[in-house]
Formats: structure tokens, sequence, C-alpha cells
């Protein structure tokens, strides 16, 4: 059936060696087309008969065979279901696979898509196709020649169909015609394509460099041999680029055996450098570093060409800098190792027309990209995804393509899907294969069930969580038993009962990692069947549990622990509003009414045993928008209440947590899910220990205990936020907590530095986090519920898990706090308020304030544009000054805040100075204003008093 | 198996007629097969059957520092290892004091820069070189070994490739080499000089070559000539037998003699040689 | 790291083009050579072994003579050029003991041994090239070269490697490369028309899940390298018949 060759490679581990692998070759593999008399069937060929490839450039149907350099370069052509019937022939897929994995990841997407009509044809180990290796062939010219031998067998296979070849090398184009198959390239093909709509705005620009014959604004980049010799030798450094989001001509590059950061200005300092690439540096002599400029610079150009006002800019650049004290290693990028380009989300700077376009993406460390479209009006309504092609040294800004508009700029569903694009959250909907994972309904509980779990629905049992919750994953409850000893119990929503290893609907959960939370809308980890009904512990409803119950005594020291699957009937599903009012009204005697106070009791015995053990105390503000059910716009913006209960069920889910992580690690030392905190190093918390220094308090940073101790001793009377905001400070300079499998690191490293334990684990949220499925299905191993499968004990493939949960969680969390701040500003668009605000951060040219009402912090500049300062910096203390008006961190100020639309793709708050007053800057509260005139006249009246005053000022200065 | 006194004696009578046991006369050889590349992953093969004997060999290469004495030298290793699949007696550490010896012959009949330049062995002077390793496998024993040995090692370094040197990286003590990945951009190694081996064994008042096993038994004494173009570069006796000193002049000039006949015959067969990418191996 | 890559594509083809239940090539060739009682050469894909025994013999070491049974001696070796980069040694080290006494567990479990007392049987293996699998070609080749010496035996005794690609589908006859790029892999030698397993080895751990599906297809493996040892062994006979001239084959 087979025979063999071998070839023979070489590699290079430490010596050179001679490695012969086989490679056989078959006569079994089918051409996939259908109906071929020739092949036998291959059932994995989804090459259909009746689909039609329209090209006018032949007058025939055909199938396409694509050299490499079209998926890699036009993968957003392809992905449009227009050009089907298309065969990869394998040389092509396995060297896509060696250049680039995402490229490979969406080609086989296509191919798992059976109405899109692609099929592999295995060309190298197919008898007829198999081209062996030539001694002086260069490899990509082999690979030209399997392509084209593979085309050649087709035509001559089938007859009776017709191919075509689509590649972009002229050479092998030319070769190809030479030898009688037709063959194009992909910008030709597309353009002669009769349903080819908007094709044509996402082919990839790669190869048009030299349609403008434009001066040359930027130096040139070393070749590849240049760059890595220079960085072998030392003269250059790699390191990967971050563009700075405030001066779109300064960036830093990261770079070994440099402390900082490597500074990077100008336009041909940063010479086509892109947020993310890696780069390569040369960095300047010690005497021409300079210090960052600290100046806030936007790019306003409008066209590609245009170049004055970034030469203006620059100037301004040049003149802010200066060499003082705080110089910072500076160079220069001189070439590009790996360029990391994405596709950015973003709207059209729509100021012109015709098909050159210049995309403003959405996060502004990105430069502006240029883009031809056939459909400029329509795009300039919406919101759109584009990505970078190419960069030549002739252009401004680099070139790219059209991708994929998501919808009218400004609608919240246009947003949502901005965010969820932007942080890589799976949002599509479930597919039918996870949907028929589900349980058919009615569901109902079996006898076989109830042998196997213990019934505890004669219990009294409720949960407390945030109004509106519909995923409910946990109850509590709390009965006394014999000698004054108290039996609590935690009953966890049993999904993994649901979600069973290996099922697609097991996958789709482990990829999506968590349940996204938008605001006005959720993401769910697992379909809503599980999440809002049969895993969600609905009051009133029979439900299966994972409980974790404890005996305690009055003084919550825990005498017993188990674990066991059960079946519950929750009493009443309480808000923490609703639990709060039982507990504090006497009146209420029931049996729930009692175990929330003893719950109560409880838990404060533990936060306050947990505290002293040297747990930390943060602050963030969490805000809820409040939403208009019908307009979905927001209507108010308000701090979450918290109550007695928040933190009780905390505690509860805390010590539920706790237990579980020692349960599991005692019988999985290996493979046990856990969650840790590392201590961060000392030099996170130099900002805090900064600011509290200059508030005079000693804050202690060597060990979490000391720290948590140092942090609830820093209040001052006259200012009640101040604490709050120090521990906000303190919040911020904590690192990620991150789950990882027991067996990849030292016991001492388990440590969780927030929560003061040693062992952590999240086993409380499986509705919501797959971690704790797979915590579930641990600790049901260990009380013998359930059998392990391969995966779960694979250290290897936790550790994959785990890298991409930590991602998936994280990125959840930055989408979360992107929709409160994008549905913030919704909610000021259009109002005028004053507001009470508390100063973050005293910077040299701006007060970063954060108002805790709506949990925003902005920035108030300090200096106009082009207007010198009436504030006075001091390094020392960190304050401004202006006349009598001193301030420091941390202290009061009422602000005007109001929403500049004027760019709709970066709307920002403007911020006034309301009090405390200061002549010739501050403006005069909102409700003075009111009283005065009407609005129409009373602005210019104000704005002419200010400049006089400012112009008083100014001559003072100068005297 | 020892042979009798009766069967010690018809082999001495054959000798002295000029026709041996086997019906050769006293200069001639037993038929030989030859395949190089035997070996696919190393840079060098050959297997080489002489009658019984089977030996293979294989030439690998590192890369190393040459010796200060010589920093201008590659350097040339010889393993011998006896598989015990010829003889039960090489069983375990059986073959070693054979192994020892066979590799010590061969490693002083190289050692001549006439018979083989290591230097240009040598990439980078006094710092880097390519080291060869020879593996000798002794498969079956019948007899001649050391002649057999050393023409299987000289087909086995006409076989090798060595990698061309594309480039060569100093930054400071740390020496980068890289080299063509290609298999087929290579160098070969001039072997035009490379000694061979050849055994003389004095049976009664004659000298023969090539002795087969049996006859080796009946010898009296016996001496092993490396030979190439009438340059000599060792002579070692084996065995217990001893010779007088004009047997052993009138032995040296007929071992040059049949060293030369040897390795024109092995030169051509290697010249006529055919690349193939199958190999027969043992399969034939 | 480099765990991630999967052995077998999406297409349903190994690294060299194989498919999952596939064996690599074999070749084989019986009495290679003339001084021992049997020998034999196999190839499995790269991996190419040499056998020769000798015997049934006197024991070489008298005390160790059993009265009822023969003694089975083998030596596992490997060729010092045998492996990619190259070894110190050619035997004598743990690995290569323990290959010979795994290969001494297997034959003694098909030579019929009470018919040999106070006797011994020698069997050498000599790797020339290692490429995965070097056990079972070392077993597989040892049973030619038995039956190349006359011994009897029970039956054929063979031997296979499989492992789990891509965690979910088991594959036969692992080569080197896979062997690196895999995880855990099983050798089983049996007695394919008993369907008795004489030697099972895991590499790493395996999951009671996996080893059942696994352990059937190296089974399987093992039934294959039957059928075509089995061939060999006839082809063989009757080329050697027909060169003594019984077998009239040839003219």
């Amino acid at each position: 059936m087979f025979t063999t060759k071998s070839f023979i490679k070489k590699n290079k581990i430490g010596n050179f060696l001679k490695n012969v692998r086989e490679h056989y070759i078959r006569d079994d593999i089918s051409c996939g087309v259908p109906n071929c008399t020739k092949c036998k069937a291959e059932a994995s060929s989804f090459l259909s008969e009746t689909h039609i490839n329209k090209c006018s450039l032949y007058n025939f149907n055909h199938f396409v065979i694509l050299d490499t350099n079209i998926i890699l370069d036009q993968m957003d052509v392809l992905e449009e279901p227009v050009i089907s019937n298309v065969i990869i022939l394998h040389t092509v897929y396995k060297e896509v696979k060696n250049r680039s994995l995402p490229i490979y990841k969406r080609l086989n997407a296509i191919l798992d898509n059976p109405s899109r009509h692609f099929y592999v044809f295995i060309n190298d180990h197919h008898q007829d196709t198999f081209i062996p290796e030539e001694d002086s062939i260069l490899i990509n010219d082999h690979n030209d020649r399997c392509i084209r031998a593979a085309t050649s067998w087709y035509i001559k296979h089938l007859p009776a169909n017709h191919f075509v070849l689509i590649t972009d090398d002229n050479k092998n184009r030319q070769l190809a015609i030479a030898g009688q198959i037709p063959a194009c390239t992909i910008a030709e093909y597309v353009k002669h394509l009769e349903n080819k709509s908007l094709l044509e705005d996402k082919l990839s620009r790669k190869d048009f460099h030299t349609e403008s014959k434009g001066k040359e604004i930027f130096p040139p980049h070393l070749s590849t041999a240049q760059l890595l010799n220079g960085i072998k030798q030392g003269i250059l450094h790699q390191g990967t680029f971050r563009a700075s989001k405030d001066n779109f001509l300064e960036g830093f590059i990261n770079v070994e055996g440099f402390t900082d950061p490597v500074l990077v200005q100008g336009r041909s300092g940063l010479n086509r450098a892109v947020d993310g690439d890696i780069v390569a540096i040369e960095i300047f002599k010690k005497e021409q570093w300079v210090s960052p400029s600290e100046i806030i610079l936007e790019d306003d150009g409008v066209s590609e060409e245009q170049i004055e006002d970034v030469e203006e800019k620059e100037k301004v650049l040049k003149n802010t800098t200066v060499q003082d004290s705080e110089i910072k290693p500076t160079g220069k990028v001189v070439g590009i190792i790996r360029r990391k380009w994405k596709q950015y989300c973003g709207i059209l700077q729509g100021n012109s027309d015709g098909v050159y376009q210049i995309f403003v993406p959405a996060n502004r460390s990105i430069p502006k990209v240029r883009i031809e479209t056939r459909q400029a009006d329509f795009l300039k309504t919406q919101k759109l995804i584009v990505t970078i092609d190419a960069w030549p040294r002739h252009s401004r800004y680099p070139h790219g393509h059209f991708v994929r508009a998501l919808g009218r700029i400004g609608s919240q569903d246009t947003e949502n899907e901005v965010v969820l694009l932007e942080h890589d959250v799976p949002h599509s909907q479930f597919s039918e294969e996870v949907l028929s994972c589900l349980p058919k309904l009615p569901w109902i509980i079996t006898e076989e069930d109830e042998k196997r779990r213990v019934d505890l629905r004669d219990i009294d049992i409720c949960s407390v969580d945030p109004p509106g919750c519909t995923d409910i994953d946990d109850a509590l409850h709390c009965r006394p038993i014999k000698d004054g000893k108290l039996e609590v119990g935690v009953h966890i929503a049993d999904v993994s009962h649901f979600i069973r290893p290996g099922t697609a609907i097991d996958l789709e959960a482990a990829s999506r990692a968590t349940t996204v939370y938008l605001v006005g809308k959720r993401i769910d980890m697992v379909p809503e069947l599980l999440s809002s009904n049969l895993c969600s512990l609905r009051g009133g409803e029979e439900r299966f549990a994972f409980s974790c119950v404890w005996e305690m005594d009055q003084n919550a020291n825990i005498l017993k622990t188990r674990f066991h699957k059960s079946i519950i009937r929750s009493r009443r599903a309480m808000t923490y509003e609703e639990a709060q009012i039982t507990i504090d009204d006497k009146t209420q005697t029931d049996s729930i009414a009692e175990s929330l106070r003893n719950l109560n009791m409880l838990a404060k015995i533990l936060k306050r045993r947990r505290r002293e053990n040297g747990a930390l105390v943060l602050a963030s503000t969490e805000v809820k928008i409040l939403m208009d059910s019908e307009t979905m716009e927001p209507l108010d913006v308000e701090v979450k209440k918290m109550y007695e209960t928040n933190s009780m069920v905390e505690e509860f889910m805390l010590l539920a947590n706790i237990s579980v992580a020692e349960k599991i690690l005692d019988d999985f030392p290996d493979c046990a899910m856990l969650r840790r905190h590392p201590t961060p190093p000392a030099t996170n918390f130099d900002p805090l220990v900064k600011a509290g220094r200059h508030l005079g308090f000693d804050i202690q940073i060597d060990c979490g205990k000391n720290l948590a101790e140092s942090l609830d001793n820093a209040v001052k009377a006259d200012n009640p936020y101040l604490n709050t905001m120090l521990r906000m400070l303190a919040t911020r300079c904590m690192l990620q907590a991150v789950y990882f499998p027991s067996g990849t690191l030292q016991k001492e490293d388990f440590y969780h530095y927030g929560l003061a334990v040693p062992l952590y684990t999240h086993f409380t949220s499986p509705i919501r986090r797959y971690a704790d499925i797979i915590v579930h299905r641990l600790l049901a191993v260990t009380c013998a519920a359930d059998s392990t499968y391969p995966d779960l004990l694979d250290k290897q493939k936790s550790s994959e898990l785990c890298q991409n949960l930590n991602y998936r969680n994280r990125m959840a969390q930055y989408a979360g706090r992107a929709s409160v701040a994008f549905n913030t500003h919704l909610f000021f668009k259009g109002k005028l308020n004053d507001e009470q605000g508390y100063i973050l951060y005293v910077r040299k040219n701006a007060l970063q304030i954060l108002i805790p009402k709506y949990g925003l912090e902005c920035t108030m500049y300090l200096v106009k544009k082009g207007e010198t300062s009436i504030f006075e910096y001091d390094e020392e203390t960190i304050t401004q000054k202006a006349g009598d008006v001193v301030f420091h961190t941390f202290d009061p100020v009422l602000i005007r805040l109001k929403l500049d639309s004027s760019n709709i793709q970066h709307e920002k708050f403007t911020v006034q100075l309301v009090e405390p007053h200061i002549p010739g800057f501050s403006v005069s509260p909102l409700a003075e204003l009111q009283e005065g005139m009407n609005e129409e006249g009373a602005k210019p009246v104000n704005e002419r008093k200010r400049k006089s005053e400012e112009t008083k000022k100014n001559k003072k200065n100068k005297k | 198996m020892p042979l009798s006194e009766a069967e010690k004696t018809f082999i001495l009578h054959g000798v002295d007629e000029n026709f041996r046991q086997d019906g050769r006369d006293r200069e001639a050889y037993r038929p030989m097969e030859l395949e190089t590349g035997t070996v696919q992953h190393a840079f060098g093969s050959a297997h080489l059957r002489l009658a019984n004997t089977d030996v293979l060999v294989a030439v690998k290469l590192e890369i190393d520092a040459p010796f200060p004495e010589t920093p201008h030298e590659g350097k040339l290793e010889f393993f011998v290892d006896c598989s015990a699949n010829a003889t039960p007696d090489f069983e375990g550490r059986g073959g070693e004091d054979l192994a020892v010896e066979l590799a010590n012959t061969l490693a002083s009949a190289y050692q001549s820069r006439q018979a083989f330049d290591l230097r240009k062995m040598c990439i980078l002077k006094g710092k880097k070189c390519w080291k060869l390793y020879v593996d000798i496998l002794i498969l079956e024993c019948g007899g001649n070994l050391f002649d057999a040995t050393s023409l299987a090692i000289k087909a086995a370094l006409h076989n090798t490739q060595i990698p061309k040197i594309k480039a060569v990286n100093i930054d400071g003590d740390n020496i980068e080499i890289e080299v063509s990945d290609s298999v087929s951009d290579c160098e070969k190694i001039n072997i035009e000089n490379a000694p061979v081996l050849v055994t003389l064994c004095k049976i009664g008042q004659h000298c023969i070559v090539d002795p087969s096993l049996s006859e080796e038994q009946c010898t009296v004494g016996s001496m092993v000539v490396a030979a190439t173009k009438n340059c000599v570069s060792t002579i070692s006796l084996l065995g217990s037998g001893s010779l007088h000193q004009d047997t052993l002049f009138q032995f040296l000039d007929f071992g040059c003699k049949i060293a030369n006949r040897l390795n024109e015959a092995l030169m051509e067969t290697l010249a006529n040689i055919s690349v193939t990418n199958e190999n027969v191996g043992f399969l034939k | 790291m480099s765990k991630n890559k999967e052995l077998i594509s999406k297409i349903g083809l190994r690294l060299d083009g194989r498919r999952a239940d596939e064996l690599r090539r074999i070749r084989c060739k019986m009495g290679v050579f003339a001084q021992p009682d049997g020998s034999a050469y196999i190839e499995q894909g790269l991996t190419k072994v040499l056998a020769a025994v000798y015997g049934p013999h006197q024991v070489k070491n008298r005390q160790k003579a059993q009265h009822d049974t023969c003694i089975i001696n083998t030596q596992f070796s490997m060729a010092v050029f045998s492996t990619n980069e190259r070894k110190k040694r050619p035997r004598g080290d743990r690995k290569s003991t323990e290959m010979s006494l795994h290969l001494q567990q297997a034959l003694a479990a098909v030579i019929e041994t009470d018919l040999y007392p106070w006797s011994q049987i020698d069997v050498y293996v000599e790797v020339l090239h290692a490429d995965g699998g070097i056990y079972p070609a070392c077993v597989n080749a040892a049973t030619l070269a038995i039956i190349d010496a006359g011994i009897p035996i029970k039956e054929y005794v063979c031997a296979c490697t499989a492992t789990l690609a891509n965690n979910e589908i088991p594959m036969l006859d692992i080569s080197h490369q896979e062997e690196v790029l895999g995880g855990a892999t099983l050798t089983v030698a049996a007695l394919p028309m008993s369907g008795k397993i004489v030697l099972m080895e895991m590499s790493q751990r395996f999951h009671l899940d996996h080893l059942p599906k696994v352990l059937n297809k190296a089974l399987e493996g093992c039934k294959d390298i039957k059928v075509i040892l089995d061939e060999a062994v006839k082809n063989h006979v009757a080329e050697m018949g027909s060169s003594t001239g019984w077998a009239n084959s040839r003219t």
C-alpha cells in the first residue's frame, strides 16, 4: 500500500547531526473532487459540484488552488464566503503552519466549514505529485514546483474540470502559465469576480509599495541579517515597542540590561514601529539622552502625504525635551524584528472623499491607518475593523485594508461588540453541538440521583445575591446542633454534573473560561438553560448542589469539614438588602432569619480573625449603572451599596474555597487547580509609600500584615475619604492573582497575599468560572462521587488550561471596566455637573482626580496649550501651588465635569476647577452660573473676564 | 574450532604448492563486497564483506577544539566494537583486547601527515576543528580482519561528506559556527593516500595474504603493513610468532606491492560506485 | 513546549505520511551470516537490527547449568553510531542491561526450553540504527534468528509500540520523532496467535481510561507483524530449499 523514501535533514543541537526521516508515499489519497471515478471517495471532502466560481477572467467554472502567499496575506478575503471550491495543497498547508499559527487556525476554521467547500489535498504523500527535494534548489522554489506539479496533475487527472492557480508570486505565476496552467493574481481574480461585492476592500496591500512616488519620509530599516548581526555584537538591542498613549511621537522599549525602558522620539526615532512590535534599536551615547517630554501630543494629520504638521510637532517635542536629571536611555528604532500587527477597532477620520481613507484606531497607541475602500460613505458611519498590511517609507501612515464593519457608531450594540472584540472575548452564539449537550426538559430528579446524593431538602437553605441576579451559584445554611455547636453549610451549584469532561459544552466553557459582565449584557460561559435555570439555585426549586459542610463552635472554629454532593431546595433567594433587613428586623424569628443571624455572627469572627492574620482590605470603586430597560440608555451611575451581608456571604465563600483548596491539594499534590496571589515586589509600592510619607504616615510594606496595619492606622479626621484613597492606591500596587496547577510551583509560592492564606482556590462560582468546574471535578473524585479523566491529571494540560483561564479572566475584567467607562461617558453626554472629587495624583502639568460617586478618574490640566502655568510644581512635596492654594495628594476638590464630544472616537471629560477658588483658573459654581443670566450670554462674559485676568497675571509673572 | 594436526598439514601443503584450501594462489584475495552510505544518518559509512568477514564503518562528525600541540589539525578517532554477533567469545568485554589492538594499529597508520592530512579538518586555528569519529563494528570474523577493516574505513571516509562551513562568528571566547543545512552542499575528504592494511602470514616457507580463519591458525608469524604508494606508515607484528630480519624485509616489499594493488582496485571501485538513495544493506 | 504539536494532522496523516494504524515498512532477511547458527536482519522503518543465535550448546559457566531446561543468554548492544548523537559505549549501561533482560523474558516464553536440558542458547542483538521502537525490532529480529537456527518455539513472539496521538487516537509503531513529540509510549511483546502478552512497558503514566484502546492497538500491531514475519520465513525456506535442490522451484 505504500512505498517509502527517506529524505535527509540536518539540524543543530549543539553539534551537527544528520537526521533521517521517513516519508511515505501513498496511493490511497483522494483528489477530493466529488464524483471522481479514478479516486476512492473521500468522505471529508467538502468540494461541491454545484458551487460555481464566477470569475470573468475564465469563461468556465473552476476549482481554485492557492499559493502560500495568498493564504498568508489575504485571509480576510478568503474568510468571506465568496471564493469557494478551493483546494489547499498539503505543501501549502504545512508552510502556512510554519509561518503563522494564527493564520493557520483561521484556515482550519474555513476548512471545517462544509459550506465553504475547501479541501486539503495531500500532494506531498501522493504517488503522482510527490517531488523529491533536489540538491541546490531553494525550499521556496521547491514548494512552488510542488504547487505547479499538483495543479498540472489535477488538470490531467480530471480533464472535464478546470483548475485555476492563484498566486502573487510573479515567478511562480509565469512558470505556471508557461506550463499551461491558468494562473492569476488574487487582485486580478477578485476584480473579475462576478459576486465580488466589496471584496476588493479586503485585499491586503502588501505588494503595493511602489505605487506612490512620494518622497521617502522615513529612514530605511536595516536588513534582517544586519539586525541579527548587530544584536549579536551588542551594537543593537532588541525589545518590544510600546507606543506612548499620550504622545504619538514617543515610545518606549524595554531592553534587557537597562532598568529603565529606552525612550525613542520623533518620526525617525520611532521609524514605523507600531505598538507591540519587536524592534531592534540603537541606543545613543549618554550625552544625547533626554527625559520623556511629559507633554501630550495628538496626531491630527489628515492625509498620508502631508507631513508639515508632524514636522511642526516634532519641533514642539524637541523644545520640550530637556536634558535634566531625569534623563532616560534614549535611542532610535533601526529595524523591525517581528511585526505584531493585529486587527484594530476604530472609525474613519472621514474628512476626505475618494477611495483612500484614513482610519483612526480606538487604541491611542496605534497610528492611523490608510485604507482603500469603495464604500467610504457607508463606513464613515460605522465602527470598523482594519488590519495593517505594510508601512512603506514614503507613507506617513501604514497601509491596511478594511476587514469588517461592526455597526453604527455610538450604538450600544456596536460598543458592546467593540469591547468584546478588543478584549478577545468569545461571544458567538453557542453552537448546535454545544446546545445538544444540554439536558432535556422537563428535568427531573431520578431515584438514581437520590441514591447518590445526600438529601438536604429538609434543611432551610437560602441564597443571598445582588438584586437581579439570575445565575445563583451559592446558597447557605446554618443550624444549631448538639452541644451548642453550629452546622454551617455552603451549597454550590453542581455544574460539573451537567458539564461532562470532553463534551462540546465542556470545551466551549473551557475556552470561554468565565462569564463576562458588561453593562446591560451578560456573555454566559454556559448556555442560559444551565446558568439561569438548572444550575441556578433558585428559591423554592430542587437543585443539585455540591455542599461543603462544617461543624463549628460558637467561636467559628472549624471542628469538622465534609464535602458531598447533595440535593437542596433553597427556601428563598434574597438580595443583600433583604437579608440585611431580615437580620436587623428583630421581629422575624423564623429559621431563615435565625440562621442568617448566626451566619452573620460567625462571619464577623471569621473576618476579624482573617484581618488579624494580615489579610488586606483593599478598596476600589465599583459602580453600578442603572439602565433604562427600554432605551438601553444609562439613567444613573452609582457606587454599589455594601451591606454587612455582602461581607457575610464573602466570608463563607472564602472559607469554603480555603477548605476545598486544602482537600484537593491533599489528594492531588500534582494537579490541583489552585489560585495564588504573588507578593508584589517592593518597588510596586513606591507610589503608596511616597503618598503616605507626604501625609505623615509610615506605610510598612515588608509584609502583608504590616501593610494591613499601617493602612488601618492611616486615618485623618478632617478627610474621611483619605483612608479609602490610600487603600485604592494600595490596590493598584498589587499583582494579579492567577490560577495554577499545584505541580508546577513550590509550596511557598502557593501563598495568597491579599487574603493572607497559604492555600486558596475557586470553588464557589462554577456557573460563571471554569476554574471552579475543574475544582468541583477534583473534589468529586476525592469524595468518591466521580472518577478522573486523563486531562484532569495531566500537569501539562492543566497548565495550559490555567494560562487560558488567567488570560480570559484578565480580559473579562478589562472588558467589564471598559463597558462601565463607556456607559459613564454615555451618561454624561450633554450634562454639566459639579462634582466632589479627590486628588489621586499630583502631576507636573495636571491633577489626577477621582470622583468616587461615579468611580471616575479624570485629568485636570493645569496648563493650557501655549500658556504659562500659574501653578508652581514642587517636586519635593509633590504639590502644586497657585497663590495661597496648595494642592496635596488626596485633597478634596469640587470640579465641573463636561464630556467633550468633538472627537467621537475619543470622547473625553474636560474638567474645570470649581473649588477651591483660584482666580483666573477656577470657574464659578454651576448654581451661581444659572442664577445669572440665561446661559447664552453668560459664557462669553465669563470667558472674557478670565482672559483679562490671565493677561494680568502673565504681566505680573514677567515682572 | 581448533584445527587438528592433519588439517594444519593439509593447509601447509596447499600453501607450498600455491594452491590454497579454497583454490586461491598465495597472493589472491577472496571476493569482497562493498557498499557505501549504508548508515544513512552518519556523515559517511561503508559496509564491507570479505568472504565471511563483515565490517560496518560509520563516520560521525563533531565540533571540537584542536589539541594545543597541533593547533592546525583536526582530530581523528577510531573506535572498534567487536559485536557478540561475530562470536560468543566477544560477549560482554570479551572482544575488547582485539578491538583495542585494531584501533591502535589504525590510529598509528593514520597518524602520518602523508597518509591522512588532518590540517584540512581545522576550522579555526587553535579554537575549532572537526573531530572525526570512525566507528568500526565487527559483525562477523572470517579471518583477515585488519585488511577488511582498513578497506572499509577508506571507503567510508571516501563516502564522508563534511558540511560546508558557512560562517564562523567570533564573539570573545564564544565561537559560533554555522554550516550549510543541505546535505548535498558538502566537502569530500581526500583519501588518495589513506593507508591500506595488508596482513601477511608466514605459513611454512611462504608468505600468503588474506588468510582465512583456519589459515590464521597455521601461521608461524604474521605482520601487518600499512601502506600506500610505497610509503609505509605502520608495521606491526601480530600474534605470538617471530620473523627473521630478512624475511621481514622481504615481507615488507611484498606487502607494499599488495597494498598498492588493493588500493588501485578500491579506488577504481569507489569511483564507479553509484550514488543511490536506496541501500541494500543486509537485505541482499 | 513542542508537546502541543499534533502527531496526526487534521487530515489523518502522521508526520511521515502514515495513517494511525499503519506500521512502518518492515523488511527482513534471515540467514545474513554464515558463522552463527541462526541470524536475521530486520528494518522497521529506519530502525535496523541484526540478531545472531548461537546454540543450543554446552553451558559455558557449568555451575549455572539447569537439569531440566536450557539457559537463554541474551545480549543487547547498540552500535555507537546508531543514535543521532554518538553514543559513548555500545553496551554495559543500565538501559542495555534492561533491554537484555526484557528480551530474554520475551524469548523464554516461546522457546521450548525443556527440550534442551544442560544447554545454553545465546541470542545477540545489535542495533545499527535506532529510530524509535528499538525493543520491538530486537524481539522481532530475535524471533527470526531463532527460527533460522532451527530452535523449536511455541509460536512467534512479536512486539510493537503504540501511543495516543492528540490525546484520543491510538497510534501504532512509533518513530523516534513521534516519541520525542508525543507523550507516553506503550511497548508490548505478545504471542499474537494465542493473544498472550509477554511483556508490557510504558514510558510514562497512562490514564487507565486510555490503556485498553492503546493496548488493543499495540496487540493488533503485533498480529500484523506476525503476518509479515511469517511471510518472510516462508520465502526464506522456499529459497533455501530451491538452492539445495529439493524444492525444485528453479530449473
